[in-house]
């Protein structure tokens, strides 16, 4: 794995650039533990101060720090994005690696659940389940929610390796040992499967990412709790770009836009290093 | 019970493939029977071209996939009627594979040895104490020329394709199975390996287990076998002593088969290579176009 | 009847179709800071001549694929050409097509250097017809209109007894013989100088094995095209090869005439693949070679096959043999046969 990246970093400028603006953001977000303001509480600051070197990122119209804001604000988002992520990996795992290896009715079962989830359009689904529970709909229920429905695509690209793998010849040496479906797959298959894994959860971070800022913009979740979306929403209602006070929403949009690509470069670099048609045509074949 | 180690009776397996409207049938295995005798090992050469079905015949045996029509009884047990994982167990204990890729047979991201301790351990722990494993272990692995020394602590790629295949079949022999299934285990060995694992074959024979060897190369079948089956389309064509049949094959096909083997001799060679190219065309092969 | 075939005294006027002068190619590695240094092709020399078959025959590693892509021009990190010339009749003076100009390399593909791969999947596109592939590779090459280049393929086929009816198809209509035929039939269209085979035949069922191979030669002596064919087994440079290299461990350890080797094989490994195969009709118990193929990122000093060698003497370990020519046309490179003033 650390060989895996220390090419990867060598040989792509664009991983290169992903990792670095990854790494800053993480920065910005780990930086959250030092804010010397409580994060949910407002007037705190004199409002409305364009940037300055008392406040870098200048502070909004409900009286917060932007920078100390902010920096809480991408600790929730990006934490929001892992847990959907974590969870979503765990389903899409159990599905694609049994129904890849299993094969046969366990396969048809399971791809036909997981078709369903493909094409469910998730974004009224998720007003509607913000209507119906309302104020119970805390952040990690949110995380659950999209958890259960961002694993089907994911599934599927697992079902397919799991295919292959079964069809290799030390799947069977490991049946002939006398190892059972669930040590195959997990001790076998696992393994073989983890990179596409880490670039999937890298473009389904991004996905979640971007559809919790926007049903925060709309205001379909708890904005009381600082997240990207929920500061861009909180700029809106005080019209913060009519009145003039552009760095609440620019910095957030800058940080999350630099989230996304480098999380998507990332993807994208690992994908190419993973799929052997790619990566054979970065190496080359003989003619 | 009787005294057959494995009775492939009428065997035929059939694939369907294509969707609702259009499905077709692929015979694979053509009504196929043959017995092996508990009490006379042997090595019984299966010998086809690709496509012939000799894969799915070995996997049908292996219990991999169940016969279309017919039965598979291995030492008195009714493929078909297998249906608990204990049962399964003890099949796969007296039925081991040895497999064409030895660069493919060990996970390549997992120690060599693993596979050892795993079959070891699950097939025979009831009978051995866990310190003797690692001394069955080094003993298996001796019968085929290594010792665990040189295996332990070691991946895949570390060893040549032929040490590899000597350590599939130790591995094969851990489990004490009555019958060994090879699917052209040398094909994929270079030609200065290849012999010496061929040779092992007539050992474990010897060591009174039975080997049902795939291949398609008419030499080595003829060099190691004692009964060798001609498979064509699905179907045997021609079976019996391994040196009578290939010496002096009765069926059309199987003498067109035994004259296209190219010797590494001169005696046969370059003057009967047509060089006008007559005969080109008209080949047994099928044709894929519709 | 090979030696007839062709000229045996290759003439000083007349330059060989290919010659391979010292070749070394490594492949350098650094991964995780250790560095590793692969010495798949060590110091090859070898001509091919106008009009023959020249088979190499060696196992997996011993760089007889790796010698072909430094032939082919197709060198891509981690492989590196540290060492040595190579020159074609066509193409001569830049030391290998991998260091010529791409003018020069586009102007000789095809024309005078083709290539018959082993899966003739990799060349056959999936996607487009026999027909499109065809013009895809060779109508550059010929020129004229696409009609003339049209009836110069029904005419080419023809000849290779191909139904024209091939050019219709995809690719995965075919059976496997009849598409590494129609790559034959691609490699030949421009009546190249040089084609470059490897394992052409290995993919294939014997049945057509020997067909596809019988269409090789006749094609070839037809054009009186140069081959250079790469295979591991035997059996098949016996049916086609005109002269033979056997390669061990990135050495040329014999070469000669493929009758006088299969007649007269000095070297012991080449004695060794001759002998060791199984025939139908010989009861004679036979064995294997111990030991296994070397590690070529630390290869044995000496004589690379001294570690399995029957006749392995003290020197053999000291001093790598060097190729010398023990009869005409027959090089060795052991220590059993006239090296350094013995024997």
């Amino acid at each position: 794995m650390a060989g895996a990246i220390r090419d990867l970093f060598r040989d792509h400028a664009e991983f290169r650039i992903g990792a670095v603006l990854v790494a800053f953001v993480l920065l910005l977000s780990a930086l959250a533990s030092f804010s010397p303001y409580p994060p949910e509480s407002v007037y705190v600051v004199p409002p409305d101060v364009p940037p300055s070197l008392a406040y870098w990122f200048g502070t909004t119209s409900r009286g917060q720090d932007v920078f100390w804001e902010l920096s809480v604000a991408l600790r929730n988002t990006l934490l929001f994005g892992a847990v959907v992520a974590m969870i979503s990996r765990v389903i899409a795992l159990v599905i694609g690696l049994l129904s890849g290896y299993k094969g046969g009715w366990v396969d048809r079962a399971l791809m036909s659940v997981n078709d369903t989830f493909i094409v469910i359009p998730l974004l009224p689904l998720l007003v509607l389940f913000y209507f119906v529970m309302r104020d119970r709909m805390s952040w990690l229920a949110l995380a659950l929610i999209m958890a259960c429905f961002g694993w089907a695509y994911d599934a599927r690209l697992i079902r397919s390796v799991a295919m292959s793998l079964k069809a290799r010849e030390f799947t069977q040496t490991s049946l002939f040992s006398g190892m059972s479906t669930r040590e195959i797959l997990v001790q076998e298959h696992l393994p073989h499967v983890m990179p596409v894994v880490f670039s999937t959860a890298m473009n389904n971070m991004v996905w979640s990412i971007g559809l919790e800022v926007t049903l925060a913009v709309l205001g379909f979740t708890d904005v009381n709790r600082p997240t990207i979306g929920g500061m861009i929403y909180w700029a809106n209602q005080h019209a913060a770009m009519v009145a003039g006070v552009w760095w609440w929403i620019a910095f957030p949009i800058a940080a999350v836009t630099m989230m996304f690509i480098g999380l998507f470069l990332l993807a994208v670099t690992a994908n190419a290093y993973i799929d052997p048609r790619s990566r054979f045509r970065t190496i080359g074949g003989a003619f | 019970m009787s005294d057959l180690l494995l009775d492939v009776c009428h065997v035929s397996k059939i694939f369907s493939r294509g969707g609702l409207l259009s499905r077709q049938r692929i015979t694979a295995v053509d009504d196929v029977s043959f017995q092996i005798d508990k009490r006379r090992p042997e090595i019984l050469a299966v010998i086809g071209e690709s496509g012939s079905g000799k894969t799915t015949l070995c996997r049908m045996i292996l219990n991999l996939e169940l016969p279309t029509t017919g039965r598979l009884v291995f030492d008195g047990v009714d493929l078909a009627t297998i249906r608990t994982a204990a049962d399964r167990m003890m099949l796969r204990q007296g039925v081991q594979p040895i497999f064409q890729n030895p660069f493919d047979s060990f996970n390549p991201m997992k120690r060599l040895e693993r596979y050892l301790f795993l079959t070891q351990r699950r097939f025979l722990a009831a009978t051995q104490q866990p310190a003797s494993s690692k001394a069955a272990i080094d003993d298996a692995l001796h019968q085929v020329g290594l010792s665990l020394k040189e295996v332990s602590h070691r991946y895949p790629h570390e060893l040549s394709g032929g040490q590899l295949q000597r350590v599939a079949i130790a591995r094969a022999l851990l489990a004490r199975p009555k019958l060994i299934v090879a699917d052209e285990p040398v094909s994929m060995v270079d030609a200065s390996l290849r012999l010496s694992i061929v040779n092992l074959f007539r050992t474990v024979r010897d060591l009174g287990i039975s080997i049902i060897y795939v291949t398609h190369d008419l030499a080595t079948a003829y060099y190691i076998s004692d009964r060798i089956l001609v498979i064509r389309n699905g179907s045997i064509v021609e079976s019996g002593d391994a040196k009578a049949v290939l010496k002096y094959p009765q069926h059309p096909y199987c003498r067109q088969l035994r004259d296209a083997v190219l010797l590494p001799d001169l005696a046969n060679a370059a003057a009967d290579v047509p060089i006008s190219m007559t005969g080109v065309k008209g080949t047994g092969e099928p044709d894929r176009r519709p | 009847m090979h030696a007839q075939a062709v000229p045996d005294v290759p003439s000083e006027a007349v330059p060989p179709m290919l010659s391979v002068r010292d070749l070394r190619t490594y492949y350098r590695a650094n991964r995780l800071g250790i560095k590793r240094e692969v010495k798949a092709v060590d110091g090859i020399s070898l001509t091919v001549r106008r009009g023959e078959i020249y088979g190499l025959a060696g196992e997996s590693g011993s760089g007889k694929s790796t010698l072909l892509n430094c032939v082919a021009g197709a060198i891509r990190p981690p492989m590196e050409i540290v060492g040595g010339d190579i020159d074609f009749a066509f193409l001569s003076g830049y030391g290998g097509l991998h260091r010529a100009p791409p003018a020069e390399v586009a102007r000789v593909r095809w024309r005078h250097l083709s290539y018959i791969m082993q899966g003739s999947m990799n060349v056959l596109n999936p996607l487009r017809r026999l027909r499109s592939v065809f013009v895809d590779f060779a109508y550059p090459h010929v020129g004229g209109t696409r009609q003339q280049f049209e009836r110069q393929l029904h005419a080419h086929l023809a000849r290779l007894n191909l139904d024209r009816s091939v050019l219709s198809a995809y690719p995965h209509e075919l059976s496997g013989g009849m598409r590494q035929r129609a790559t034959v039939a691609l490699a030949t269209v421009c009546r190249p100088d040089l084609i470059i085979a490897d394992e052409p035949t290995t993919a294939l069922d014997v049945l057509v094995q020997k067909e596809v191979l019988g269409m090789i030669r006749g094609i070839q002596r037809e054009m009186g095209s140069s081959v250079l064919l790469v295979t591991h087994d035997m059996g098949v440079h016996a049916h086609v090869s005109d002269r033979l290299g056997i390669m061990y461990a990135g050495h040329l350890v014999e070469e000669a005439g493929t009758a006088e080797i299969f007649r007269n094989p000095l070297h012991p490994y080449t004695k060794h693949l001759i002998s060791s195969l199984p025939r139908i009709g010989d009861d004679a118990p036979r064995c294997g070679l111990g030991g296994a193929p070397p590690n070529l990122a630390d290869p044995p000093l000496g004589c690379r096959f001294h570690p399995r060698c029957p006749l392995a003497m003290k020197v053999c370990s000291g001093e790598a043999p060097a190729m010398l020519e023990t009869a005409p046309g027959h090089r060795v490179a052991c220590f059993a046969y006239n090296q350094s003033g013995g024997a």
